[in-house]
């Protein structure tokens, strides 16, 4: 008998009701094939601990004291115990799960909000659809062991998430977990719910709303903060849920505003506007979110959630700028105006009774943001509302600064101010056009200026003549890289032959300006490494020009091979980036996925060269984001700000045993080449960061020919940015096979003399000298029960 | 800058608050510093390292550590230090300082060249949040002495100079390589 799902009545049983709801079916597909489907807090802990084994926590406290509960404050400094018994290391690593925790939360909660509003909209039975894929959502058949079919078959996912990150938060009360070691493991759990909170949310939003479902060449969005027409209406949607933007790019679409008003969106919500229709635009990151309002332009800030400055309605309201939330997660006190009549409430806030609302009728923030718009617009620009001085009040201002420097010393970037308001008073502009690259826009400078100098604002006129230029494209997210790119490329990955897939994510908080990460992708992209990037970074990658006026989204397509350049999507399509390696795992290597996260993260970490830049990574989020690859196998390099995240994965290529691997072919033990080196860590600049990159693409499963490609570019990045060949470039060479073709004769003769290898000259053979041969048919693996005999 | 040049003595200890206004860690903030207390505590290590970062490029920095490197001290060059640094004939490697910050915290590590571990570190021209997050490591979890002779002061140094202007700064590793000259 075939059981349905539907509702029954029983014959002589009038009052009975059989509801069956999702009918879970055994065979091929339903099958949990791996130990761990829907893994508990300590499920995957012995997996944890072999990453922890060999990548250390290393410890950054920002401070030494702790203040959780009420026995203290207690100061902890030299790794003392508080008042709760927890030392140093315990308390940092709570802050890392906290962390990581927070990050999971907003991910999963965005996928919560949408799963809700689409299934009202859709219904639970709307099927999922990536583009050409069978496997569909790989994070979700890794971690919880089954295949979704439909949207309402996330709703037990979602479930499983907040269950998980309820009792993860309870670990961290005081009293609860104190070893170190495990609130990391923990931190490594939230890190993986954060991945699957983003699979939901996006492929849900994809399979739903129309977005690009796996589509090498989506459209080009504009991008920039010149991009709008100021003298048109303007909306400016801020966040990250696409739920609301919706509704008003169906309004203006179905009443065709699109030539009548101007519509943009400042961080990921831009990129999902983008996707939703590509009529929008898109502003750029969180950093521009402060200097795009300080201009006047926006007529009307529309907010949802994550990634919005918790000031934005006190900024907005002194340029007159009406605010509409859009999310119970942000609400800044303004009146529940959900239930009332839309005329009502734009009459109300274009005559300024109200500051903003809380609309959090969809369908009315449709209606209500274009009306608003065109009714505000004209009132706001024959104002002329901006907050930025005219060009007698910024003389004056420049000319007041004391170079008293109380500014830098708040300043996040420690930026040179002073000097550059002194070349200002002298005309000079040029050093105000570069701190507003340099400048994350957070305002802090303001509140410094003993002389009451608008610092940011005088930083912003000073770079108008930059920022009107300030125009790219981006091209749109495209969602998953489906799986017939895969089964091309898949080979060429783990063999090495591509040198590394580089994964561009993160936010806006750059050490040293914007371009850096522009330069990054530009370089690697040469070097014919793929580039998958989502989220803020995947806009500011569009934002620059070459001499013919041309992006690198222009200049580089979006399939996954190599010298490619790929926008996933907004912040939830990270999601997608990770889900590569599992398809890798999958399609090209036949690896079991559904329960099975243990075996698909070590062939991950073993076998495929992936590597995360999160160069500006500010939030939590990116932080959960890091986290769940690092329990992937991925490695990631911050910048230097991330040491303030406290906490990192560092390995010591010194210890030897710690590159122990087994050859799962027979169980023996094998030391490894440090590969991959770390799992999280910093670099101090641009420089620095490069060769660390290619370094951190190296695998203990590289064939010769992968190997030598990937030392290249190991060395020859060294030598360009560093001036200097690697320290350890001779660890990674296991035979003369894997020495760079056109240096190898050199190289040879520098292992020999440097290194004191044994060099067989006649036949140009490496006779003794490297830690171990090349095996094509070695099977690294750090998990004992995947040998298939496990040696005496 | 020879030992018999005229050094002028400067005071190193004034402005001794965090150089990022929010960055107090904690009830243990380091000792402002004098330049010839550097210089002596420098000179009486045993194994000390100093640790130069992305901010030794400037032409009057470069100078000093060249010459602070030439008195014999063994140089990490962090970030992209060793681009200045390389080619003038010091004992200087390149190390990540994140790293390096962890390793100097381990017993078993034995120094950047192999010859042990390190009883003194001292930092210079280094990205002033990065360095100071690298010294919180060692003010923790390690036994260490740190020094800092940048232009910030750095509160999670044992001992730092305070927040300085550029010709104090400069005057005073001049006073430093005077005193490791004179030993
Ligand atoms: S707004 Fe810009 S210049 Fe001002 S403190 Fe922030 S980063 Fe520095
Ligand atoms: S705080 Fe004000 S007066 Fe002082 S340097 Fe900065 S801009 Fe000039």
């Amino acid at each position: 008998m075939t059981i349905k799902k539907g509702k029954f009545v029983i014959e002589g049983l009038e009052n009975v009701q059989i509801n069956i709801g999702k009918v879970i079916e055994e065979g091929v597909d339903g099958q949990i094939e791996g130990p761990t489907p829907k893994p508990e807090i300590t499920s995957l802990r012995n997996w944890d601990y072999r990453i922890l084994d060999r990548y250390n926590p290393v410890y950054t406290p920002t401070s030494d004291i702790c203040d959780y509960c009420t026995y203290g404050k207690c100061d902890l400094t030299g790794n003392k115990e508080g008042a709760c018994g927890i030392d140093l290391e315990g308390h940092t690593a709570r802050q890392a799960l906290m962390t990581s925790i927070m990050g999971a939360a907003c991910h999963s909660a965005h996928g919560r909000h949408l799963l809700h509003y689409l299934i009202k909209r859709y219904g639970e039975d709307h099927p999922i659809n990536v583009g050409p894929s069978n496997l569909k959502a790989p994070l979700t058949e890794t971690i919880m062991g089954i295949q979704p079919e439909t949207i309402g078959d996330f709703l037990p996912v979602l479930a499983y998430v907040e269950e998980q990150l309820t009792q993860l938060t309870a670990a961290a009360n005081t009293g609860q977990e104190g070893s170190a070691r495990d609130f990391e493991s923990k931190a490594l759990h939230a890190g993986m719910l954060d991945l699957l909170g983003m699979e939901v949310a996006d492929i849900i939003q994809i399979s739903c709303m129309g977005m690009p479902k796996a589509e090498e060449d989506t459209a080009m969005a504009e991008i920039g903060m010149g991009i709008l027409d100021p003298t048109k209406p303007v909306v400016v949607c801020v966040g990250h849920n696409i739920a609301a933007p919706a509704y008003i790019l169906d309004y203006m679409d179905e009443n065709a505003l699109f030539d009548k008003i101007e519509i943009a969106g400042l961080c990921c919500t831009a990129h999902d506007m983008t996707r939703y229709n590509k009529t929008a635009k898109i502003i750029g990151s969180m950093s521009k979110e402060l200097k795009y309002i300080r201009s006047g332009i926006p007529d009307v800030l529309v907010t949802d959630e994550q990634c919005v400055r918790a000031d934005i309605l006190r900024e907005a309201s002194e340029l007159h700028i009406p605010v509409i939330a859009t999310n119970e997660k942000i609400t800044y006190g303004l009146p529940d105006r959900s239930g009332d009549n839309v005329d009502d409430i734009v009459n109300d806030l274009a005559s300024g009774k109200e500051k903003g609302v809380l609309m959090l009728d969809l369908e009315k923030v449709g209606e209500l943001v274009p009306k608003l718009a065109m009714k505000v617009s004209p009132i706001r620009k024959a104002k002329g509302i901006t907050a930025l001085p005219d060009e007698g009040e910024f003389a004056k201002l420049v000319a007041k600064c004391t170079k008293c420097q109380q500014c830098t010393f708040d300043c996040p970037q420690g930026l040179p101010i002073a000097d550059a308001m002194e070349a200002a008073a002298n005309g000079d502009l040029s050093q105000l056009e570069v701190l507003h690259d340099k400048c994350v826009g957070c305002g802090r400078c303001d509140y410094s200026c003993p002389v009451k100098i608008p610092v940011l604002n005088v930083i912003e006129k000073g770079a108008q003549r930059v920022i009107r230029e300030e125009k790219g494209k981006v091209r749109i997210g495209r969602g998953q890289i489906g799986d017939p790119e895969i089964r091309e490329e898949g080979r060429n990955l783990v063999l090495g032959t591509t040198p590394g897939v580089i994964a561009i994510v993160g936010c806006g908080n750059y050490p040293d300006g914007t371009k850096d990460v522009h330069d990054v992708v530009e370089e690697m992209l040469k070097r014919s490494y793929i580039i998958i990037s989502s989220g803020c970074a995947a806009m500011d990658i569009g934002m620059y020009k070459d001499d013919e006026g041309k992006t690198l989204y222009e200049k580089y397509p979006g399939r996954f091979i190599k010298g490619n350049l790929l926008n996933t999507g907004s912040c939830v399509s990270n999601a997608h980036i990770a889900a590569t390696t599992i398809k890798v795992a999958s399609i090209f290597a036949g690896r079991k996925t559904k329960g099975n996260w243990e075996e698909i993260a070590d062939y991950v970490m073993n076998r495929i060269g992936a590597v995360g830049l999160a160069w500006g990574a500010y939030s939590q989020k990116a932080f959960a984001i890091a986290t769940g690859c690092n329990r992937l196998g991925i490695p990631v390099v911050a910048g230097p700000h991330g040491t303030k995240y406290r906490r990192a994965f560092i390995g010591k290529p010194y210890k030897k045993d710690d590159w122990n691997v087994l050859d799962a072919r027979d169980g023996s033990t094998v030391n490894v080449e440090p590969a991959p080196e770390h799992l999280m860590i910093t670099a101090e600049t641009f420089d620095e960061m490069m060769p660390l990159l290619a370094k951190l693409c190296i695998r203990p499963s590289d064939n010769s020919l992968g190997r030598a490609i990937k030392l290249t570019h190991y060395i020859e990045l060294s030598e360009k940015y560093m001036n200097k060949m690697p320290d350890d470039w001779h660890v990674y060479v296991r035979s003369e096979a894997d020495l760079p073709v056109a240096k190898r004769e050199h190289l040879l003769k520098t292992l020999e003399t440097e290194h004191g290898w044994k060099i067989d000259w006649d036949r140009k053979k490496i006779i003794a000298g490297p830690m171990r041969k090349v095996d094509v048919s070695f099977q690294p693996t750090n998990v004992p029960r995947l040998c298939k005999e496990v040696s005496k | 800058m020879t030992a018999d040049a005229a050094v002028k003595t400067v005071d190193t200890t004034r402005r001794a608050v965090p150089f990022d206004t929010a960055n107090i860690p904690g009830p243990k903030m380091a000792k402002p510093m004098m330049p010839q207390v550097a210089g002596k505590m420098i000179a009486k290590a045993k194994r000390p390292l100093l640790i130069v970062g992305s901010e030794v490029h400037d032409k009057d920095v470069l100078e000093r550590v060249i010459t602070l490197g030439k008195t014999g001290i063994q140089i990490a060059a962090v970030g992209n230090a060793y681009k200045s640094l390389g080619d003038k004939g010091l004992d200087v490697h390149y190390i990540n300082m994140h790293a390096l910050s962890y390793y100097i915290c381990d017993p078993e590590w034995q120094g950047l060249d192999g010859k042990g571990g390190y009883d003194l570190v001292t930092f210079l021209g280094i990205t002033y949040y990065y360095a100071s997050q690298a010294i919180s490591a060692l003010k923790h979890f390690s036994k260490t002495k740190v020094l800092s002779i940048d232009k910030y002061y750095h509160p999670n140094a044992d001992m730092s100079f305070g927040n300085l202007k550029k010709d104090i700064f400069i005057a005073a590793l001049d006073e430093i390589i005077a005193e490791l000259q004179k030993e």
